[in-house]
């Protein structure tokens, strides 16, 4: 166990810095920079290329590389040129909303997916089942783009029961109960945006892994003794089922990162997915490879947490 | 058993795509119904309700035109006391946080600013600057041996201004800014002419000097600025006219203070509003500066957001906000029936403009080289592709006429600088095809396209930047225009360019592309009338690398002593857009409307330049917005 964990975990380290790499070069392929944007005629284009001379940009790339993953490495991503201030600190403001977010998708995801999975796989191929895939097939075919607009159209605009952007209502004072029930409301919508259809993986994992379940010797042993259906189900096959779905527990963070990405520009939730959109469109390269970084990051670690936790369920995939 | 249920499912699948994909093609077509139907009823209700000041032309209700526009608030009834009014920041990003004037680089920044500070300045309507706002101004020569042109600037500042935590602004304040920005360690992008031209401020940007020899502090309320060269430009934008808090900020070392908390979460300043609550890149709440120089405020509060343009419409229709910092002109057809507001409309001051390649930027010598050699080097090419297209037409197709042909490159908000009497090329193509058969562009190989002077192949490359749903089909239009004159335009590369890379290669770096021969651009002008800046021979951001003895002699000319004389001022930059209509180093293709959506609730706004209104007059004459019905 701990064995393939530090294996496991010395493999991520080539991978992260072949990462840093891409970014970095991708990033300053990029035309433009942060200045471009900053064409005015009022504004004094000799002072522009002083503070790019300033900013070291006409450098080799392997010198600004070399600097910037000094910094990185003592946590230190530079200075955002946009927002004028260190990057570790913007970016700890818009990732405790990411957080929070990811985490209320979460929940939704699992409540939603782990009742109809159930259903789905004890009661398997009838009208009920079929209902239930076509649900997951259909969330698996839409995009969440779209989805998510219509649900902003729908329940933010026509119906009006949800905020319709923001992270908390404006002159509400932080740490008061008002406070965190507006955060939470506003989180609601685009969480169940991202949930509704993202949800078809844990179900359908879940509906095979049960119906795989109910045919083993063990349960017909557990029914042999009497034991009653809502007992089999709950205790014998639910437990067994539910190991798989941890084990892609870490993956659900790469599909979360995806979406959110959408689903913060969608409700103009300043999380991490709309920091780095902007942060490209307006060349503010420190933010752009220091998000992605940490994007990528957060999918190799649930990778690897994927990994441990299904070795941990299923000794046979532990290298030796 | 198992196989039917599958094959349903198959079945079912297939037909909840199917409704899925007719639910978006019927809600697409209701939209464009809708739009088509309602238009000219809603129209007629606006005629009811507004009297003459219904935006709608009669004629063709999908067209409209900026004299149709009022930029003041029609006050429908009293002001309550109080009031919180919500106030939509229009951006597709978040406002980036550096709340000072002399810190800021982004636009939504700047519109934050402009709620809880101002200008020590006032402006006019031809944008110079008067004695009505926070400080008055003389000026006064100033000759020594070394500076035979000089001027001095004296300024006071009124009693009773004061910043937000009851301090008077005093004149340290004001020099303080002129500190930080000519600092060596100055992080920002203001530094500039307008700050060189001040004696003794370059050695002090050098570092070579502890203080700016030419700014004076004569008293509390009495500052005095010496420049070195006296200038037009100066009384029209030329002077920093924003004061920094010396009293809180001094002890900050300059490079540092644009993380400080005093910019980033609670920034005094000395308008209306105060700063109440700041959430990063999404709100702000101000409340009312009791102490405010011109009386107290109105309103109690005032809620700044910022929407989304895709969801702009529909937070104005519900009255989640009461007005926005600028509305999306393509989004005003569909909505010029909106009941709960008032339209407010002026010109911007920008225009856009089709610009031909003559030359590169020499880097070492920093000035622009003419070329002759180049491909768009011979003015009646010019000329003719001017006349080739109709930018009238373009302004109706494409924008409803909330754009229109436009004539010179000094534009109309100028007033009389802006010369309306000069005849500019307009839509004739005969017209443009005679001058390329005089100049010697023939189709000598009869495919019905044109050759040069020498009976090669010509095919002009074109660079456009991609944004918004017209950038494509206007670009597809222009280039057909041409063609129907016998000339080969192509999108550089076959494709619209990103912003970024449009402007790299344009060459906003020095670095042009050489096969980019002509491009559509578009400038904001900003306040201060004199094109030097765009169109001077040493100037990066003269993208034609246009230049010419006139040319340089009109541009010095207008922003010389003499030119304090406006009316000279004025004979010369007609002179020099006379040149520009001659030369046609570039050609002007349309002016916009900016509109401003407001709330029936709101009493007391204009958006008209100069206008004496303040922001502390504004009120609102209920508790609740009016909501959109229909």
């Amino acid at each position: 166990m701990w064995k393939f964990s530090v294996r496991r975990i010395m493999i991520m380290i080539p991978q992260l810095f072949v990462l840093s790499v891409l970014i970095f070069v991708l990033a300053k392929m990029m035309p433009g920079d942060a200045l471009s944007g900053q064409i005015d005629p009022n504004i004094d284009p000799a002072r522009i290329e002083e503070i790019r001379q300033e900013m070291g940009w006409y450098d080799p790339w392997h010198e600004q590389y070399a600097r910037w993953i000094g910094g990185v490495i003592q946590w230190d991503f530079g200075q955002s040129f946009r927002f004028k201030m260190p990057v570790t600190e913007l970016m700890g403001q818009r990732i405790e909303n990411s957080f929070w977010l990811s985490l209320v998708t979460l929940i939704f995801t699992y409540l939603i997916a782990i009742p109809l999975g159930i259903t789905s796989g004890r009661y398997n191929d009838t009208l009920r089942d079929s209902l239930i895939t076509g649900y997951s097939y259909l969330g698996f075919a839409t995009p969440i783009f779209i989805f998510a607009l219509v649900m902003l159209w729908v329940f933010g605009f026509q119906l009006g029961w949800f905020p319709t952007s923001g992270s908390v209502t404006p002159g509400l004072v932080p740490g008061t109960f008002d406070y965190f029930v507006s955060k939470v409301y506003h989180l609601i919508l685009p969480a169940l945006s991202m949930a509704l259809i993202t949800t078809y993986s844990t179900i359908q994992y879940l509906r095979n892994e049960i119906i795989d379940t109910k045919q083993k010797d063990f349960i017909l042993l557990a029914r042999a003794k009497g034991a009653s259906e809502s007992r089999v189900y709950n205790r014998h096959i639910f437990r067994n089922s539910l190991l798989p779905i941890a084990a892609f527990f870490g993956f659900e963070i790469t599909t979360l990162i995806g979406g959110s990405i959408f689903i913060e520009n969608i409700f103009g939730y300043p999380g991490m997915g709309q920091l780095l959109i902007e942060s490209i469109s307006l060349r503010d390269y420190s933010v752009v490879t220091a998000t992605t970084l940490l994007f990528g990051m957060a999918a190799v670690l649930g990778a690897l947490l994927s990994d441990i936790i299904l070795s941990i369920v299923d000794p046979r995939i532990r290298i030796k | 058993m198992s196989k039917n249920v599958t094959k349903l499912l198959f079945a079912l699948m297939l037909a909840m795509v199917l409704v899925l994909a007719a639910c978006g093609d019927k809600d697409t077509a209701d939209n464009g119904n809708n739009n088509n139907n309602t238009e000219d009823p809603a129209n007629n209700e606006n005629n009811e309700d507004n009297g003459e000041e219904d935006p709608a032309d009669d004629e063709d209700s999908n067209l409209f035109s900026i004299d149709d526009f009022s930029q003041s608030k029609n006050n429908e009834g009293e002001p309550i006391e109080g009031g919180t009014l919500n106030f939509g920041l229009v951006s597709d990003t978040v406002f980036e946080g550096t709340l000072n004037w002399n810190f800021y680089s982004g636009a939504p920044d700047a519109e934050v600013i402009g709620w809880f500070d101002e200008s020590m300045l006032y402006m006019d309507d031809t944008f110079t600057y008067t004695n009505e706002g926070p400080a008055e101004f003389t000026t006064e020569p100033y000759e020594t041996d070394e500076y035979p042109n000089g001027v001095t600037f004296t300024f006071t500042i009124k009693d009773g201004v004061k910043w937000h935590d009851g301090e008077p602004v005093k004149a340290e304040d004001w020099a303080f800014s002129y500190e930080v920005i000519g600092h060596p360690d100055y992080p920002g992008v203001r530094y500039g002419p307008d700050f060189s031209g001040i004696i003794g401020m370059e050695e002090y940007n050098a570092g070579e000097a502890d203080s700016i020899s030419g700014i004076e502090i004569v008293d509390d309320k009495t500052l005095k600025i010496t420049y070195k060269e006296s200038q037009p430009s100066l009384l029209t934008g030329g002077v920093w006219t924003y004061a920094m808090p010396k009293h809180l900020f001094k002890d900050i070392p300059v490079a540092e203070m644009q993380e400080h908390d005093l910019v980033r979460k609670n920034p005094v300043g000395m308008g209306p509003f105060k700063v109440k609550q700041i959430t990063p890149g999404e709100s702000v709440v101000y409340e009312k500066f009791a102490d405010y120089w011109r009386g107290e405020p109105n309103l109690d509060e005032v809620v700044l957001k910022v929407i989304a343009p895709e969801v702009v419409v529909q937070a104005l229709q519900t009255g989640e906000v009461d007005m926005v910092d600028s509305f999306p002109t393509d989004q005003f057809v569909d909505n010029a029936d909106m009941s709960n507001v008032e339209w407010l409309g002026q010109t911007d001051l920008a225009y856009t403009y089709i610009g031909f390649k003559l030359g590169h930027w020499d880097k070492e010598e920093k000035k622009v080289v003419m070329d002759p050699d180049k491909k768009m080097a011979d003015v009646n090419l010019r000329r003719a592709m001017w006349y080739a297209v109709d930018n009238n037409a373009v302004g109706e197709q494409f924008y409803n006429g909330l754009r229109w042909n436009a004539t010179t490159l000094i534009i109309p908000p100028f007033g009389d600088y802006h010369n309306s009497e000069i005849e500019t090329p307009t839509y004739n193509p005969d017209e443009a095809k005679k001058i390329l058969d005089e100049a010697g562009y023939l189709d000598v190989d009869g495919d019905g396209i044109r050759e040069d002077k020498e009976g090669n192949e010509l095919t002009i490359n074109f660079a456009t930047m991609s944004g918004g749903d017209v950038a494509e089909p206007l670009a597809q239009y222009y280039i057909q225009s041409w063609k129907a004159v016998g000339l080969n335009v192509e999108l550089i590369d076959g494709r619209l360019l990103e912003f970024n890379a449009f402007y790299d290669r344009v060459g906003q770096a020095g670095d042009d592309d050489p096969n980019i021969d002509i491009y559509q651009g578009a400038w904001g002008t900003g306040s201060d009338v004199n094109p030097y800046g765009l169109y001077g021979p040493d100037q990066l951001f003269n993208f034609p690398r246009y230049e010419s003895e006139k040319n340089s002699e009109l541009l010095e000319a207008g922003n010389s002593l003499d030119a304090f004389d406006t009316d000279y001022r004025i004979d010369i930059y007609r002179q020099w857009q006379e040149l520009m209509v001659e030369d046609i180093p570039v050609f002007p293709t349309l002016y916009r409307a900016v509109l401003i959506p407001v709330n029936n609730r709101v009493v007391n706004y204009t958006i008209e330049r100069g206008a004496n209104m303040g922001l502390h007059e504004l009120g609102v004459t209920q508790e609740e917005p009016f909501t959109h019905e229909g």
